[in-house]
């Protein structure tokens, strides 16, 4: 690691401290757990949380949630994207749908949702609505940065239609499916966790923030909250490693290679 | 190669706006043919035509035996793949016609080593200079097993220097194995020195206005001779 990175983490890791020194100085000079405990205090109702019983049912019920979702918003954001980059009619169909779902309120939708489902679908509905536009309008411009002059080209060079898909519409889609999947995921995390709040679904992140909530348990909702950055960020770091697989599977490949070529 | 009465045009607003009328040409096949012309004039879209990326209204192109099936098409940009190696480049329009990879790659690396880049075949597009990769270009089209070759001002964009070391590099390979060329250009010097048969061309709706044969070897042509300062007078009146 060279310098330049070891001071932009010692920076990071300043920002860290004071933050954490401002939440801390917050809570004695408030002196009232009741309405900022100290992070020492929630750090303590963290611990208390994770040996309680249904800890970790209520983590995997909002995974589960996020990551369905996310799988939806993946799938029909881009195949509605592919089919509205391709044809100018389906996305003129398609306008109509996409501004309701920009403009509603997220808890518009998430009360709307509540009235016509039960409390477990609604987080799943309300965080498709809003993730999927993100998708969506991303994979659509992903279809016009496909090269109409590399596509002329796979013509003239007779690609069949299959190895143009292999070879010139996947890549030059691939940065639009990151960053559609990438800003879709990290919105699905909060609209989840938000529908959960309102609905109180029996499991989930959200329902057990809003259970303490009510108990004014504020050490309880902070420590809720932590586990749903940690959750986040977590998500992040999967979806960082998972995209610098097929670069690592690379190397290693072409590491055999060369081993092959010295022997 | 025959061309009979080639009407191409676009309508606008209910009128028609022809590039091509009634536009006939014989390109005798195994040659260099260069169209020279005004930019504009309509050749780049002859060579569309040709190429089969547009339709046209009416006429009829006749190709000889030898000049049927895939046509190799040199751009006036590389169009190379980003993504892919210079090597995979080259390999990747070869899979239709050889099944073994391994045969693909020599393939690819021999026309890669006729225009001197076989030390970059590891190399992506975008390491390469603009004429390292046209370069890369001509390789792939010389290695793809074109009847036909379409040129469309592939030297253009370039320094002189760069200009003349791409003309060689694809006179060295059209010399290995002489198909049917269509080269179009507005640099007089270069279609004088690189065609068999030079035409010259007019304005919309484009027409013949001459066609110069020059017998003269390709190594004994030079600009100076009294005969090619002639032939470039003829362009500049």
């Amino acid at each position: 690691m060279n310098r330049s990175t070891w001071i932009t983490k010692l920076i990071t890791a300043l920002s860290v401290i004071i933050l954490l020194g401002i939440w801390q100085g917050g809570a004695i000079w408030l002196d009232a757990a009741v309405i900022l405990p100290s992070p020492t205090t929630t750090l303590g109702a963290l611990a208390t949380l994770v040996r309680h019983k249904p800890f970790s049912l209520n983590i995997i019920t909002t995974v589960g949630r996020a990551l369905q979702s996310f799988l939806l918003i993946f799938m029909v954001g881009s195949f509605f994207g592919i089919l509205a980059g391709y044809s100018k009619k389906v996305h003129a169909f398609l306008v109509p749908v996409l501004v309701i779902c920009k403009a509603t309120p997220v808890m518009s939708v998430i009360l709307l949702a509540f009235i016509w489902f039960s409390s477990g679908t609604v987080p799943l509905f309300s965080a498709f609505l809003m993730g999927f536009p993100v998708m969506f309008v991303q994979v659509e411009q992903g279809v016009q940065l496909i090269s109409p002059r590399l596509r002329e080209m796979t013509e003239v060079y007779g690609f069949s239609p299959v190895r143009r898909l292999v070879h010139l519409v996947i890549p030059s889609m691939l940065p639009s499916f990151i960053t559609g999947a990438k800003a879709s995921l990290s919105m699905v995390w909060k609209v989840v966790i938000a529908a959960e709040v309102l609905t109180v679904p029996r499991y989930g992140v959200g329902s057990r923030m809003q259970l303490a909530q009510v108990h004014l348990e504020t050490a309880e909702v902070l420590a809720w909250t932590l586990i749903a950055i940690a959750l986040t960020a977590l998500g992040d770091l999967l979806f960082q490693a998972m995209l610098s697989l097929p670069k690592y599977i690379l190397t290693l490949r072409n590491r055999n290679r060369k081993v092959e070529l010295c022997n | 190669m025959q061309l009979v009465g080639i009407t191409k045009g676009y309508t606008v607003a209910d009128l028609f706006l022809p590039v091509l009328q009634d536009f006939s040409l014989t390109v005798e096949p195994g040659t260099i043919t260069a169209l020279v012309g005004p930019s504009g004039c309509g050749k780049t879209t002859l060579l569309r035509l040709i190429g089969e990326l547009e339709p046209y209204q009416s006429g009829q192109i006749i190709k000889v035996t030898e000049e049927e099936g895939p046509m190799g098409y040199l751009f006036q940009e590389p169009r190379l793949l980003p993504w892919y190696s210079v090597l995979h480049n080259v390999e990747l329009v070869l899979r239709p016609w050889y099944d073994s990879k391994e045969k693909r790659i020599n393939r690819a690396l021999e026309f890669l080593q006729l225009v001197n880049l076989e030390d970059y075949a590891r190399f992506k597009p975008d390491q390469l200079s603009g004429g390292m990769r046209q370069r890369v270009s001509i390789a792939r089209a010389f290695a793809y097993p074109a009847r036909l070759m379409l040129l469309d001002e592939p030297f253009q964009n370039l320094d002189t220097q760069m200009r003349w070391s791409l003309v060689n590099a694809f006179l060295t390979l059209w010399k290995q194995d002489q198909r049917t060329t269509i080269y179009v250009t507005h640099d007089v010097p270069e279609a004088l020195l690189m065609a068999d048969t030079v035409v010259r061309l007019s304005n919309r709706p484009m027409q013949i206005l001459e066609t110069l044969t020059i017998d003269t070897p390709r190594e004994e042509r030079s600009l100076g001779d009294p005969q090619f300062i002639a032939m470039q007078a003829r362009f500049y009146t």
